[in-house]
């Protein structure tokens, strides 16, 4: 009897593979229950496919779409419905980062306790940061081209504006595209990865901040041509002659033969570590969203290449929400605040700021680049275009290829009551201080909250 | 029958009130399933966790059944009917000298004055009042004659009165069983608040009959307890645990198919009389002896019926039609005799055609099921046997070899049968976009639906996994989440767990090795049943379809179950507890 006693560990072997095993299966149902339950097979929350249950409303409560068992309703004209379909997503899922899809266990009012139960059958009710009247206000400044307008308030996170063009209006949903890159489901805001052109110099400069420490005696003599070794290639045309210019001149004047020669003294090891610092070459991560992540080239035995990479050229690219980012730092002194498209708790955040996203530059750096930002506003772009705005910005023109250049607008306002970091991206729009500028300015100030 | 259509004319009453105001006030209707979802958590937890407890709590003292005396070695009380007299340290009566081999003789207690022995091939032998024993032979001896082996005198003592009135003390001093009422009125609580809950969730789909039901399984319950309390027997808590499964089998399927609600009581009734038969039938050892070999003739008989007859459903031909709408499985009836042919008394143990008689008969059971395609049940019978196996011979080298030859086996018929092999494409992948609406279908939806569930459920009759096919039993894990949430979900699990615990536990004041492999070859035999339903539900393994022991909805497999906890019954020794034990004074 003894032995049967003994050789019976077998059956409580068998226990344990069982109660590990529902042990395994109870930690997945914590991590992803609301996964599943969320999932379009669940009959009690889709109809046809579609999710039955949850309203979507912009930050003020302007209520753009409800789902119903009978389909999703939505509010609002066609401007809205275009203007914001890309962050309210699309009933068909065309649009993968789209509300609706990210936070649709949010609009179920799924919770681990309750499942899908709801004794109402409406589900909730989900606030998002965007502003309806900047989307439309923003897609109506794009004027039809293809571009991309992301507005964030650095110092809560919350992205006020996201609007990509081309666009769709959901109640009439075009086929499926097979070039992806011109998809009206393409979301060039957050999938994106364009050459950023002049704005690159944002992050040139803040290598040369903190690794140049003589930069106050440097100066470069630009000729517009700006030749640096043989061949066609070898030259950074510059739009006009600058003449002899300083650090700070270089940036206002958008100087490409200046930063060319700062680029090759800070040296392509520096330039990959500040691309880096820059939060450039990783994706952002907005809630349940990533962004796609941009890529450089910064070649240690090619000074041409090196020079062009350094002025937001060669292989450059970046995403527009990264970038945004990167503003946002700058104006929240080197550390910026993680962006959300979900409206919860404000009052929280209001106060303490959003959630960080770490160090990215020093404050002194932060603060330098603040100053000569405004620099170029006074300077260049000029400050009667953005009336009742203290405004901080960089503009653009990324040539790519032989096509009209792309038109970029970056930078950020710094207003108690509208602390605001933007990117404004048109495609083949021509000069950004002439035709994004313009929009960026447009936009934020239909947010509301700017001294008229 | 006037009172029963009496009965009827009342539930229909009930439905048809409880319908009218819930029309009436549809905002409180919603309300008071909101409600019940936490009454039926809280009732649940506290019905099982109160019978897993006192199950996991209370331990028999052994009885003493004599004392072996060894001269100048003092007594060894006599704790089973069945021991091994040996040098080894996992004999029952261990006698540490080099004349003694490890395993030298079989003591067996025949009745309270007559004792059996046997040698077991010992290198020095035995001589009984100074006549040596023949190995293969086994004598009957009277307590105090003079047992000679390697050299020690010993002899068997009767316990004295006093001694015997210790152990009865003693064993009076165990903790007892709790008492059954308060899980009673909490079953039934719980029973008359799922007939509510039902009428609310299924509306005018709910039939009155069942609904009756329900009512009827409540009353057999109350009867079942109070009928064997007044004689005398204390222990509950696995009926408890049974009934109350059996009342989620009965919502399970009165939310998916309540026509067949009346056919689930009738097998819940079978089986429990089935079950009371099987354990007064054995309180007898030599009766279960002697059944072996009809039921060896009876199961080969079903399965090759079944074989010829069967009919197909889910792509295994384990069902056999019976009249217009009734159908068996024969393979889940076979179950039972399985476990009965698997066990053995400690002779038997000993016996090699015993052992050959088994395999023989395992493995013509296992190609049944083969022909049939039913490989879950083939699994779960292989397991079983795998495992008693080694609980009959201890022989872990050929426990593994036999599991690596039959998975090589199984390797070949997967080769073979494409049809099962494409399961396991789908194994642990169910949520790519490849298997999710495929061969993950039923898997996304289970985990889909039971996680819509929560912790707490969207209440009996409000689910909708009972459109997916097979949700009442290959999926009914899902189906129990969703209705019932997880929580009752996994204390279902923990109730079989505990059943197995529990046969393992009580190995220690077991008389026979028969009642205990018995006992843990149920055990594994449900054990292997629920992994395989629910790993195969939430895709920890492929799904094979098999049924949840008294959850899944099934006539056979319910009836079966039910019948399955006579062994859980026949190794409890606690006093007085179980009806498959004569009752102590």
């Amino acid at each position: 009897m003894r032995k049967q006693e003994r050789r019976a560990w077998i059956c409580l072997m068998l226990v344990m593979v069982l109660l590990a095993g529902v042990g395994l299966f109870g930690y997945r149902f914590v991590k992803s229950g609301g996964e599943w339950a969320t999932f379009y097979g669940n009959t009690q929350i889709y109809t046809d496919g579609v999710i039955n249950r949850g309203t979507i409303t912009d930050r003020y409560g302007e209520e753009i779409l409800r789902c119903t068992p009978d389909g999703v309703e939505y509010y609002g004209g066609y401007e809205t419905r275009v203007a914001t379909v890309h962050a309210v997503g699309d009933p068909q899922g065309n649009i993968p980062d789209g509300a609706i899809s990210i936070f649709k266990s949010q609009l179920i009012g799924y919770d681990i306790l309750n499942g899908t139960y709801d004794t109402t059958a409406n589900g909730k009710k989900i606030a998002l940061t965007i502003d309806a009247n900047a989307n439309r206000t923003a897609y109506e400044a794009l004027a039809g081209r293809t571009g991309a307008v992301g507005v964030y308030n650095w110092k809560t996170g919350e992205i006020v504006c996201m609007v990509s063009t081309p666009t769709f209006d959901p109640l009439y949903e075009p086929e499926v595209s097979e070039d992806e890159e011109n998809s009206y489901f393409f979301n060039n805001f957050l999938d994106g990865l364009l050459t950023p052109g002049s704005t690159f110099k944002l992050v040139t400069a803040a290598a040369v901040i903190e690794n140049m420490s003589d930069r106050d005696s440097f100066t470069y003599e630009c000729d517009g041509v700006n030749q640096i070794g043989e061949g066609e290639n070898a030259k950074l045309t510059d739009v006009t002659e600058h003449g002899e210019v300083n650090f700070r001149d270089a940036l206002a004047q958008s100087c490409n033969g200046a930063f060319g020669a700062l680029t090759r003294e800070v040296g392509a090891k520096t330039m990959a570590k500040y691309a880096e610092k820059a939060g450039l070459t990783e994706p952002v991560r907005v809630d349940g969203i990533e962004t796609a992540a941009g890529s450089f080239d910064f070649p240690k035995d090619d000074d041409i290449k090196l020079s062009w990479a350094g002025i937001g050229q060669a292989d450059d690219l970046v995403n527009p929400c990264a970038m945004m980012v990167y503003m946002g730092a700058i104006a929240n002194g080197g550390e910026p605040v993680q962006p959300t498209l979900i409206k919860s708790a404000t009052f929280i955040k209001e106060l303490t700021g959003g959630r960080s996203l770490g160090r990215y530059i020093d404050s002194d750096t932060a603060a330098e680049l603040k100053d000569m930002m405004k620099n170029n506003v006074v300077e260049n772009y000029g400050e009667w275009n953005f009336e009742g705005m203290d405004m901080y910005a960089k503009s653009g023109t990324a040539e790519v290829g032989s096509r009209n250049p792309d038109a970029w607008f970056v930078g950020f306002t710094d207003d108690e009551d509208a602390p605001y970091a933007f990117v404004v991206w048109v495609k083949e729009g021509g000069f950004g201080s002439e035709v994004a500028a313009p929009i960026a300015a447009r936009v934020i100030r239909s947010l509301g909250s700017v001294s008229e | 029958m006037d009172n029963y259509r009496y009965r009827r004319a009342d539930i229909e009453t009930l439905i048809n009130e409880v319908l009218t105001f819930s029309e009436n006030n549809p905002e409180l209707a919603v309300h008071i399933t909101t409600v019940f979802r936490w009454i039926f958590v809280v009732l649940a937890a506290y019905i099982l966790l109160i019978s897993i407890v006192s199950l996991l709590t209370t331990r028999a003292t052994p009885e003493i059944w004599g004392y072996f005396m060894v001269e100048d070695g003092g007594g060894f009380p006599i704790t089973h009917w069945e021991n091994v007299i040996g040098r080894s340290k996992s004999t029952d009566i261990t006698i540490p000298l080099r004349t003694i081999s490890n395993n030298h003789a079989l003591l067996v207690r025949r009745s309270e004055d007559k004792w059996m022995i046997k040698d077991l091939s010992s290198n020095n032998g035995i001589k009984v009042n100074g006549y040596r024993l023949d190995p293969e032979k086994r004598y009957v001896i009277n307590p105090g004659d003079l047992i000679e082996m390697g050299g020690t005198r010993s002899t068997i003592t009767p316990p004295s009165l006093e001694e015997t009135r210790n152990n009865r003390y003693m064993r009076r001093l165990d903790r007892e069983p709790v008492a059954p009422w308060k899980i009673l009125l909490a079953i039934t609580a719980f029973q008359l608040m799922t007939i509510v809950q039902l009428i609310l969730g299924m509306g005018t789909e709910i039939t009155a009959t069942a609904l009756i039901s329900i009512a009827v399984l409540s009353a057999v319950m109350w009867a079942y307890v109070m009928i064997f309390n007044a004689m005398g027997r204390r222990g509950f808590e696995m009926e408890m645990i049974a009934f109350f499964l059996s009342t989620i089998n009965l919502a399970v399927t009165a939310s998916s198919d309540p026509s067949s609600v009346i056919k689930e009581l009738i097998a819940i009734l079978l089986g429990l009389s089935l079950m009371i038969f099987m354990c007064i039938y054995m309180r007898d050892i030599s009766r279960l002896r002697k059944i072996k070999p009809v039921l060896i003739g009876l199961s080969v008989i079903a399965l090759l019926i079944n074989l010829i007859f069967g009919t197909a459903k889910y792509g295994a031909t384990n069902w056999i039609r019976i009249g217009e709408s009734g159908s068996i499985q024969p393979s889940e009836i076979v179950k039972l005799a399985f476990i009965l042919i698997g066990a053995g008394t400690l002779e038997e143990l000993y016996e090699k055609r015993n052992t050959i008689v088994y395999a023989a008969f395992s493995l013509f059971c296992l190609a049944c099921l083969a022909l049939m395609s039913d490989f879950g049940t083939a699994l779960i019978f292989f397991a079983t046997y795998l495992v008693v196996s080694f609980l009959r011979s201890g022989d872990f080298s050929r426990f593994v070899l036999t599991g690596v030859a039959a998975g090589a086996m199984g390797l070949i018929v997967l080769k073979f049968k494409p049809y099962i092999a494409s399961r396991f494409d789908a194994w642990g992948h169910v949520w790519e976009a490849e298997f999710m609406d495929d061969l993950g279908y039923q898997q996304t939806r289970t985990m889909s639906f039971g996680a819509g569930g929560g912790l707490l459920g969207l209440g009996a009759g409000n689910g909708s996994l009972k459109y997916v096919g097979a949700a009442n039993t290959d999926l009914v894990f899902g189906f129990v989440m969703e209705e019932w949430g997880f929580i009752i979900a996994i204390l279902a699990v923990l109730c079989i767990a505990t059943l197995s615990v529990f046969a393992v536990m009580h190995i220690v004041a077991g008389r026979s090795t028969i009642y205990t492999i018995l006992a843990c070859s149920a055990a594994t035999m449900f054990l292997v049943q629920t992994m395989l339903n629910v790993f195969g539900a939430i895709d920890l393994f492929p799904l094979t379809g098999v049924t949840f022991p008294f959850v899944s909805t099934g006539g056979t497999s319910l009836m079966t179950s039910w019948a399955m906890l006579a062994y859980f019954k026949a190794a409890d020794m606690r006093r007085n507890a179980s009806l498959a034990v004569r009752k102590e004074e």
